[in-house]
């Protein structure tokens, strides 16, 4: 249920009634909107940019960043250039593989749709930021790859990206990780969607890659809260993995308490190990509201200078 | 273990569907895609035994859990040993006899029979009902707690009660009681003879308690009697001792003693005596105190005075004349006004002794003195013999001819004291004795007889003179005929207890009790113990139970067995609402295991 302060926060909608309301770009602005009203930020803290030099003027130029100052003082007609106050290069590396296209209701978001809402809005708030936000989506290969850029212009691109067709079985995460070290050159954020039904080992290497490179790492773990509590209707059923296909056949009631242990037991060590290589994690349910990893991903934006 | 509906034990079937479930290929219901199939691998890998025992924990409880609900739809029934008992009546019988107390090492027989009673009535609960009856039939309780202080309030009786009749009582008591086990436990200390020889089957079961230990000897004044029972002034009295060795006496007239000595064992005592006290006078014949003090004094209550006055007039015959002569030289009797003996049709003033008249040519006239007499008898037909008297020590006594006496109408109280042929032969009102035949020899040999003279005597100095009424010897608390004449009862201490009706009820202490006639005494209720309740000699509480007609009776010796048998239910006691319980323990316990977290999270 919504209340009236929540319909004018829409980063606390729930993710499938925020979703009926516009398409990804809209939701994104909506929830990135949201979001910085609750921060309650200066419009003018952390916009501002820096004078670094000037450079004679050419046929073109916006007179808008003409020193008119100096041509008057040394009749010299001289453009300023700006530094942007771009401290951090991001880049989202997005788990698209089939797991991830699932849901356990009707009622709710897909992981992937889900994760592309977040991806959207993560990508425009860091824009807002002056940051440059670049986006890697990857199944059982890299999928799309767009270079981190800061300029406004370049969310329509990221959008466009988030819209490009579905995506193999597996997931290559680490092969994604690795292109996301080459791609951002100097430290930054790294910030990984996924349902990380991967490979822990090689998964956790590619990390540790990535923290050798100077880059910060955060790991959001999307999962469907079916997944989390085998919330599945039927007494004796078929299990079918998605990706590889493998199938298993067990009674509902009868390994649903040990299922949760182990889905509990799994992301205790997803955090555990995680954190051993230096990356911060964060389990995300399908079910909460945006605000929720995004003020998580807007954190690790914080920790860095 | 009995089945009251056998045939739901086939619902005991259902037992195979969970072991069957259990067994079964599954069958596989639908097909999911789950990303999650690699926490579900994983799962099942490492939880596979602690799935397995689950599993199969599930099954057991499951299968027991319907088999309890098929046994419980079988309505069970079983017995149970002497752990617990259900809802139960149970009435004590506190046998508090005179016998009871007896001190036996410093403490009475009563005592320990209280704390037996106590022992059976401090196990019951709230669901029982307990009641306490005591010899005499009195009836307390309801709840334990009353009875266990009617327990503490009883005392010894001075008589034997009627222990037949209190558990009869009791029985009747629990019986009606309408709870599923009933019981009557007996606390006596067995006196033998306070028990008749054959007991009816009653109601309930009986169990017994009497202790083992032999009694203590007894000494005890069994039995005193004045003769004749009104001094004039001379008497004898002659008293019965039970002892098993020589015992020293002491006979006493109000606060006179009469005499003393020492008695052998099996002797009587007699004392003759001359009082100068006049009147109604009570004594007591006395013992040494041993451990029964209820018996060791006996009350009596004699007349003392001048002999009755009588005459016999002419109409009486010679033989009436010469025995009141006879009487008159004993000095039982003095001569003159009183009593008089007269033939009915010569009948004048009260008191008379009235024969029927020698010539049968005199009926009617003798019934028109009957009639102006108001004496609601008249003479008819007469019968010829020879038959035989009954009673009034008259027994044997020939009667040749006599008159059928008529009763007329209910006019006043009259007793018929012989009969001969089955018709009365002598009655007797208020102030007269009427014969239904003459004292002659041809119509009866009674004047002839030995025991004329003493039934005469008795019949003047008991029956027809003014001033000397009846004494009657009555147990405590039994219920006596009311004397016409009498409107009180004089007690030791002087208070005048008023009558009224046509029975008294005997006081339930040992004593003497005058007859009041107005202001006047005119005769006694002495008050005394049975004799046998003085013999101490015990039963085994077997013993007794086998006195009880039917298998519902049962002996214990022991006082802590006596407690734990009271209770024993025996009775079937349903077990389902155990096997109910039972199941839904089970059931919980299902609940618990199967949405019991293996790794000890939710």
């Amino acid at each position: 249920m919504t209340s009236p302060a929540n319909a004018q926060r829409p980063e606390l909608l729930d993710p499938a009634q925020l979703n009926a309301l516009g398409g990804l770009e809209i939701r994104a602005r909506w929830v990135v909107e949201g979001f910085l009203t609750g921060l309650h930020r200066s419009r003018k803290k952390g916009f501002s940019v820096e004078f670094a030099e000037h450079r004679p003027y050419q046929s073109g130029d916006d007179l808008r960043y003409m020193d008119w100052k100096m041509a008057a003082r040394a009749d010299k007609w001289l453009i300023k250039l700006f530094e942007e106050e771009t401290n951090l290069r991001a880049t989202v590396v997005l788990d698209v593989s089939k797991s991830m296209d699932w849901t356990g209701s009707p009622a709710r978001l897909t992981k992937l749709a889900y994760a592309e809402t977040l991806v959207a809005a993560v990508s425009l708030l860091l824009l807002k930021q002056r940051d440059a936000v670049g986006l890697i989506r990857f199944d059982d290969e890299v999928r799309t790859v767009v270079p981190p850029r800061s300029r406004d212009v370049h969310f329509h691109r990221i959008l466009a990206a988030l819209a490009d067709p579905g995506a193999g079985k597996g997931s290559d995460a680490p092969g994604a990780l690795l292109r996301a070290a080459r791609l951002v050159p100097r430290p930054g954020l790294v910030i990984v969607v996924s349902d990380l039904l991967l490979d822990p080992r090689s998964t956790i290497e590619a990390v540790q890659a990535l923290r050798g490179a100077g880059h910060q790492v955060t790991v959001l773990h999307l999962l469907d809260p079916a997944e989390r509590d085998l919330s599945i209707s039927g007494a004796e059923v078929v299990f079918v993995d998605p990706e590889t296909g493998t199938e298993v056949e067990a009674s509902v009631g009868d390994v649903r308490a040990a299922y949760r242990a182990t889905v509990v037991e799994a992301i205790a060590e997803w955090r555990s190990r995680l954190a051993g290589a230096g990356a911060s994690y964060e389990p995300i349910y399908t079910d909460s509201p945006f605000a929720v990893p995004v003020r998580r991903a807007f954190l690790a934006r914080r920790r860095l200078p | 273990m009995s089945l009251l509906a056998p045939l739901a034990l086939l619902l005991g079937l259902a037992a195979a569907v969970p072991l069957w479930l259990h067994l079964r290929h599954r069958k596989v219901e639908m097909r999911v895609e789950f990303p999650g199939v690699r926490y579900l691998l994983r799962a099942e890998q490492e939880h596979a035994r602690e799935l397995k025992v689950r599993n199969v924990l599930l099954m057991l409880l499951r299968v027991a859990i319907v088999l309890l609900v098929a046994l419980a739809a079988a309505s069970p029934m079983a017995r149970f040993g002497v752990v617990g008992h259900g809802p139960t009546a149970l009435a004590v019988v506190l046998d508090n006899s005179m016998s009871t107390g007896a001190v036996v090492n410093g403490r009475s027989v009563l005592a320990d029979l209280q704390d037996a009673a106590h022992a059976v009535v401090n196990r019951a609960r709230g669901t029982d009902r307990v009641w306490l009856v005591t010899a005499d039939g009195v009836v307390t309780g309801g709840a334990s707690s009353a009875t266990a202080a009617a327990i503490d309030r009883a005392t010894p009786l001075a008589g034997a009660g009627d222990l037949a009749a209190a558990v009869r009582r009791a029985a009747a008591l629990v019986s009606g009681a309408s709870l599923p086990s009933s019981r009557v436990v007996v606390v006596t200390d067995g006196q033998a003879n306070a028990w008749p020889v054959r007991l009816a089957a009653v109601a309930a079961p009986v169990l017994i308690y009497a202790p083992t230990a032999p009694p203590p000897a007894n000494r005890a004044v069994t039995r005193v009697v004045p003769d004749p029972p009104h001094w004039a002034p001379r008497g004898v009295l002659r008293a019965s001792v039970l002892s098993r060795e020589p015992v020293s006496w002491r006979a006493a007239l109000g606060d006179v003693t009469l005499a003393r000595g020492l008695v052998a064992a099996g002797a009587s005592i007699e004392v003759g005596a001359a009082p100068a006290a006049h009147g109604w006078v009570a004594g007591t014949v006395e013992l040494p105190p041993d451990e029964l003090r209820a018996d060791d004094v006996r009350p009596f209550a004699v007349h003392v005075g001048l002999a009755p006055a009588a005459h016999a007039d002419a109409s009486a015959g010679a033989f009436a004349r010469t025995a009141l002569a006879a009487l008159v030289a004993d000095g039982r009797v003095r001569e003159g006004g009183g009593v008089a003996i007269t033939s009915a049709e010569a009948l004048g003033a009260f008191p008379a002794l009235v024969a029927a008249p020698v010539d049968p040519a005199r009926v009617a006239l003798a019934n028109r003195a009957l009639e102006r007499a108001r004496i609601p008898w008249r003479f008819g037909e007469r019968h010829s013999g020879p038959v035989q008297a009954r009673g009034d020590g008259l027994d044997g006594t020939t009667v040749q001819r006599f008159y059928a006496l008529q009763r007329q109408g209910d006019e006043a109280p009259a007793d018929t004291l012989v009969r001969a042929a089955g018709e009365p032969l002598v009655v007797a009102g208020d102030g007269w004795v009427l014969m239904a035949v003459a004292l002659d020899p041809a119509d009866t040999d009674l004047p002839l007889r030995a025991s004329f003279l003493p039934w005469l005597d008795r019949t003047i100095a008991r029956r027809l003179a003014t001033d000397a009424g009846p004494v009657i010897d009555a147990a405590p608390s039994a219920t006596l005929a009311r004397p016409s004449w009498a409107t009180g009862l004089e007690e030791p201490d002087g208070t005048v207890q008023p009558l009224s009706g046509r029975t008294i009820r005997a006081p339930d202490k040992s004593g003497v009790y005058f007859l009041r006639r107005g202001t006047e005494r005119s005769g006694a209720v002495v008050v005394a113990s049975d004799s046998s309740e003085s013999v101490l000699d015990r039963a085994s509480s077997a013993a007794i139970a086998r006195r009880f007609a039917g298998r519902g009776a049962a002996g214990v010796d022991d006082p802590r067995v006596l407690a734990d048998r009271a209770w024993s239910d025996r009775s079937p006691r349903p077990l389902i609402a155990g096997l109910l319980i039972g199941a839904l323990l089970l059931l919980a316990a299902e609940t618990w295991v199967s949405r019991r977290d293996l790794a000890g999270e939710a």
